[in-house]
């Protein structure tokens, strides 16, 4: 049981994780271009932005992730 | 193998989203089919098939996401045991019980250590188990430990967060007054160094740290199991406020407000508001079980049974089916059982609501719990433990504030999913300053609501920071979660105290909705017995006379009419002697010979063909039957003595229950199988308008159906056992208590006393607790509704108002101190007829242990 509740965790992560780099990235790539922040704004932006989408992706992911493991065994 | 239900004390919740997710960790399990969380008592219902899941993998689940199930440990001395296998016997006995979780036997010390579930299993159990095994089993601890526990653990938490309190709030006191020490006559009073953004943060990291650490660890820990709840919302809030105003003092050209600001007392007020919000949740949790405290209270501890012919002190909980038990003046009865000697009369009001004390003779039932007045008795147990009357009272009000009505559900789900959409937000809200907002309309004059000073030099990132950090701060739905339970709590307790027992929330809600009432006509409406109403003499003899004459000729008469007539001549002070002669004309009547006269008594075919002319009385003989009542003719000697009619009586409090129904706007209907004659007869006398007549026991439930395809909600009134069907088709099955079995009674609603104005009450409970439930929501989200548009800057352009964390912080608070003081003045509520009775007064039922050591 706790092997399969380590194997959903670590698989939701690989899916979360990417998720919210991904929309970090994405918001420091058009601050960036918009070319008119400081480096602190860009960069704490983009952390303040990959905190938030990792709280709103990782109960999203988790549990979709769980059932779909439970669901093939 | 049967479904069981087991209720677990869950703890570490504290907020809807927490109720959410133990539902759900519990509801996955294999096994499992239901599962209910109350999030104001901090217990799991949990319907389960005991051959598919345990409790242990209930317990794992639910720690598994970062909660704990409460277990207790009791220590139990054995007696008997004398070898390594009789420490087998005894650990098997036990651990084979429902709910033990572990039970560990020390043969050298006599003990077993036992861990069990609350609330699955009692002590009393563990005992009779070990009992049962050839041993004899005594509770080391002192007290009504469950009890006590219960309290220990309300207080531990309740002091826990007092002493966070004391911790964070002189502090962030200190805090505003150096962050604002320019202002008003502050400088003046204020010593420079408490403005020192050095010294303030080091004032506020004791706060965000020490108080404000709970919510940290509790939200990593949910979030590591991919829950996220309050906890998440409150760390994500605090430590934003911390870090801006550590990098603010550290980078003061970052762009966080630079010199002249601060935000330490951000983060300072904030936590400090919140772990007052908490405070003020746990102190309500603690009021709203109050009234299962009270009635747990009233367990007596003791007993006195007569064993081996001494009498014998022993637990109440040891008490077996048909001991005797002996009973004293001011004592408390310890279990269910009926007189076999003496007389007295006993306080029910704990129970029943009845405020006048009940006379109790041989062969009259006594109620566990209840209080002994003057007189002593002995009786006869008939149920003990978990049976007794005030045991399955205190397990359905548990059930009731353990369910959830409809609309709870709802405001669940709604706060359930309402953390995710406010982060969600709290990132729109942040690109939306980030890249449009700063730019466009932000001023450097700017400054906080009701906070003096200014933004100042505040950056584009800290300017939206604070906005989406404010945005999760405000939206906090953690009134919404106790709005429901702690009203439900309120009002089920209340209405226990009047005798009213609601088996669930949702019969609460549904009551509020009514629009039809049914009441049954026989044992509801009327006494269910006939009884004698006129006399009328039709000859020489007087109305004794004939009363007389004809109970002397029904006293053989095994027919409820005839019993009527004796019991009549009874209660008129005559003595009914018997007839000398005795002759039932089956269909007819009767005939007998008493002191040399002939009676005969029967209908007006007997008379007819007899050839005794009634002509005289057949006017008023018709007149009575047009009032539903049954006429009996009786002749003497061959000639018309009179005519007796008999009927079935209303109780004494029908009449003014339903004109108070009907008051409360509801159509009242009653319903019978007796002919449409006598039925109107009697729903004229009560004041019901609508009869459903000559209904056959087993169709009453199809008539109840038929009401509700019209559109109505229903209530039906009636026997918990005769009229089950009926009761359980309606909409709220209202059943009068007929014993003191109110587990197996049907219905949504059990009166524990047979006075039909409780019908009133209970709607006027369920509608007070609905409208608190209501207020509750109301100001639970009215915060959340006004404040986070205002705190997401929708007002920022044209007014320039930003909310500073620690003012969202204060709604929140403010939301949670108005539902909590909103739920307390549940405790005020009186019924109308109550009121009536004691203008000005309530009189609670619930009384705690004062019946003296019993």
């Amino acid at each position: 049981m706790e092997q399969e509740q380590a194997r959903a965790a670590r698989i939701s992560a690989l899916i979360y994780t990417p998720i919210s780099l991904a929309v970090a990235l994405a918001f420091f790539v058009i601050a960036n271009a918009m070319g008119k922040y400081t480096a602190t704004a860009v960069y704490g932006g983009a952390a303040w932005v990959f905190l938030l989408s990792m709280i709103v992706t990782m109960p999203t992911i988790t549990p979709w992730v769980k059932s779909r493991l439970k669901g093939q065994a | 193998m049967a479904n069981k239900t087991v209720t677990l004390p869950v703890q570490g919740m504290t907020c809807a989203s927490c109720v959410a997710h133990v539902e759900k960790a519990l509801g996955q399990l294999d096994g499992v089919h239901l599962a209910r969380v109350n999030l104001a008592a901090g217990k799991a219902s949990v319907e389960y098939d005991p051959a598919r899941v345990g409790l242990s993998r209930m317990e794992q689940a639910v720690s598994d996401i970062g909660y704990e199930v409460g277990r207790e440990q009791v220590t139990l001395t054995i007696r008997g045991m004398t070898c390594a296998s009789c420490v087998s016997h005894v650990e098997k006995a036990l651990v084979g019980l429902d709910g033990v979780a572990g039970a560990v036997v020390n043969l050298a010390a006599g003990s077993a250590r036992v861990d069990y579930f609350p609330g699955s299993v009692t002590v009393g159990d563990m005992k009779r188990a070990v009992r049962n095994a050839g041993y004899e089993a005594e509770e080391r601890a002192e007290g009504q430990t469950a009890l006590d526990r219960e309290r220990e653990a309300r207080q531990k938490e309740i002091d826990r967060q007092k002493r966070n309190m004391l911790i964070a709030w002189p502090l962030a006191m200190l805090i505003m007054v150096g962050t604002f020490r320019e202002y008003w006559i502050l400088p003046g009073i204020v010593p420079e160094f408490l403005g020192n953004r050095i010294f303030l943060g080091l004032v506020t990291t004791p706060i965000v740290f020490g108080p404000g650490r709970q919510f940290f660890v509790n939200s990593f820990r949910g979030l590591l199991h991919g829950v996220t709840d309050m906890n998440l919302l409150y760390a994500t809030g605090i430590g934003a406020a911390y870090f801006i105003a550590v990098l603010n003092t550290l980078w003061p050209d970052a762009g966080f407000g630079g010199p002249r600001a601060t935000f330490f007392e951000s983060a300072a007020l904030l936590t400090a508001f919140i772990i007052l919000g908490r405070f003020l949740e746990a102190l309500t949790r603690g009021r709203t079980s109050e009234a299962i405290r009270k009635l747990m209270s009233l367990q007596a501890k003791t007993a006195r049974v007569i064993r081996d012919g001494q009498d014998v002190e022993i637990p109440a909980d040891e008490v077996e089916v048909g001991e005797i038990v002996v009973i004293r003046p001011g004592e408390r009865v310890p279990v269910d059982g009926i007189v076999m000697e003496g007389y007295s009369s006993v306080d029910e009001s704990m129970i029943t609501g009845e405020s006048i004390p009940v006379e109790k003779k041989v062969g009259d039932q006594v109620i566990g719990g209840t209080i002994n007045k003057a007189g002593a008795f002995r009786f006869r147990a008939t149920k003990v433990g978990k049976d007794t009357a005030l045991a399955q009272i205190i397990k359905l009000v548990e059930d009731a504030q353990g369910s959830k009505a409809p609309i709870q559900k709802l405001a669940d789900w709604v706060a359930g999913h309402f953390i995710l959409g406010v982060h969600l937000l709290a990132l729109v809200v942040f690109a939306f300053w980030f890249f449009l907002g700063y730019e466009r309309f932000f001023t450097p004059d700017s400054s906080f609501l009701l906070t003096p000073g200014t933004l100042g030099e505040i950056g584009v990132f800290g300017f939206s920071l604070l906005m989406s950090v404010t945005v999760l701060i405000i939206s906090c739905p953690c009134a919404v979660g106790l709005a429901t339970p702690a009203a439900m709590m309120a009002g089920t307790g209340k209405a226990a105290e009047h005798g009213i027992l609601f088996k669930g929330a949702d019969a609460v809600e549904t009551a509020t909705k009514l629009n039809a009432i049914v009441f049954d006509k026989t044992g509801t409406l009327t006494r269910g017995q006939p009884s004698v109403t006129d006399v009328v003499v039709g000859g020489d003899l007087s109305d004794k006379a004939v009363l007389h004459l004809a109970a002397v000729a029904e006293k053989n008469s095994e027919h409820p009419l005839g019993e009527a007539i004796v019991r009549g001549a009874v209660d008129a002070g005559l003595e009914v002697a018997d007839a000398d002669q005795f002759q039932a004309i089956p269909g007819h009547g009767v005939q007998a010979q008493f002191q040399g006269r002939d009676v005969l008594l029967g209908n007006r075919k007997l008379m007819r063909e007899r050839n005794i002319d009634f002509d005289g009385l057949l006017g008023k003989a018709e007149e009575l039957e047009k009032a539903g009542k049954t006429v009996m003719f009786v002749a003497v000697a061959g000639r018309p003595a009179g005519i007796i009619a008999v009927a079935d009586t209303l109780k004494e409090n029908s009449r003014d229950a339903v004109a108070r129904l009907q008051r409360l706007g509801l159509q009242v209907l009653m319903i019978t199988g007796d002919n449409r004659r006598t039925a109107e007869a009697i729903a004229r006398q009560v004041g019901i308008d609508r009869v459903l007549a000559e209904v056959l026991p087993q169709d009453k439930a199809e008539e109840v159906k038929k009401l509700q395809a019209e559109g109505k909600r229903v209530a039906m009134v009636g026997d918990g056992i005769n009229d089950a069907p009926a009761l359980a088709q309606a909409d709220v099955g209202i059943a009068i208590g007929s014993g003191t079995d109110v587990a197996k009674e049907t219905g949504h609603v059990i009166l524990m006393k047979e006075d039909l104005r409780d019908v009133v009450t209970a709607i006027e409970v369920a509608k007070a607790t609905m409208r608190k439930v209501k207020e509750n929501l109301f100001w639970a989200f009215i915060y959340n509704t006004l404040g986070i548009p205002i705190a997401a800057g929708i007002a920022y352009p044209l007014f320039g108002w930003v909310v500073s964390p620690e003012l969202a912080a204060a709604f929140m608070a403010i939301s949670s101190v108005t539902v909590t003081m909103n739920t307390q003045l549940m405790r005020r509520f009186v019924p109308t007829l109550r009121r009536e009775a004691l203008p000005g007064m309530g009189q609670p039922s619930l009384k705690p242990a004062d019946g003296g050591s019993h």
